[in-house]
């Protein structure tokens, strides 16, 4: 197949047959779609890397998350910080004392959930576990602890300050 | 000077190349949504780094196919 932007040599204009090469033309395209990709996923992947470090710059700005009433003591209450599509979780473990992590596992970023039973934090992809009050790893293969959110109780409300990578 | 058939081996072989290069991008591809996920920014970095590079490379091979 000729490429119509490039024009035709001045001996194919004397000698207009099709030779066995000419497929080559076509490997040379095909080649081309592939740089083309290959330039694409480029791309894409300074685009992620951007997004990345956009969302970690982001540590969210101070608002009340929920009344101190709505939380029994041992409960959970799930929300979104510091962006909407943060999942965030907190726990009330004592009359006075919440704590709150970002829901997302260190390891592959399933969502983690707390077991009262074992009094810890758990991600059921691949047994991760963490500490309640810490977020630090406790077993399996989350690399990191559990991204920690501020939290104040003013008056009624708890309050998320800030969130930590 | 070459043959036509050496032409269309040495074509054939760039080709081969550039696929493998495009195959490691999309490996890269996986592993920047990886690090994306779990926040790493530093691994999403250096994806991003070799990703351009290989693209680099790709482009530079382009240069070698026949007109």
């Amino acid at each position: 197949m000729n490429d119509p932007e490039i024009p035709a040599p001045a001996w194919k204009l004397d000698f207009p047959y099709e030779a066995a090469a000419e497929e080559e033309v076509t490997r040379r395209e095909f080649a081309r779609y592939l740089v083309g990709g290959a330039v694409v996923m480029a791309a894409g992947n300074v685009g992620l890397a951007a997004w990345t470090q956009l969302r970690s710059i982001n540590t969210g700005e101070p608002r009340a998350i929920v009344a101190l009433n709505d939380v029994a003591v041992g409960d959970t209450h799930l929300f979104r910080y510091p962006a909407e599509h943060d999942p965030a979780i907190l726990v009330r473990l004592a009359d006075q004392e919440v704590v709150a992590f970002s829901q997302k596992c260190t390891h592959l970023g399933c969502v983690v959930f707390y077991e009262a039973d074992e009094s810890r934090w758990h991600c059921p992809c691949h047994e991760g576990n963490f500490d309640t009050r810490t977020g630090a790893v406790l077993s399996g293969p989350p690399p990191r602890p559990l991204g920690r959110i501020d939290i104040e109780i003013r008056g009624d409300m708890i309050w998320a300050l800030g969130a930590h990578a | 000077m070459r043959t036509s058939q050496q032409s269309r081996r040495a074509t054939s072989a760039l080709v081969v190349y550039v696929i493998i290069l495009v195959a490691f991008q999309v490996f890269l591809l996986t592993v920047a949504v990886e690090a994306f996920q779990t926040d790493k920014e530093s691994l999403a970095w250096a994806t991003a780094a070799v990703s351009v590079a290989l693209a680099a490379a790709s482009v530079a091979l382009l240069r070698y196919f026949r007109p």
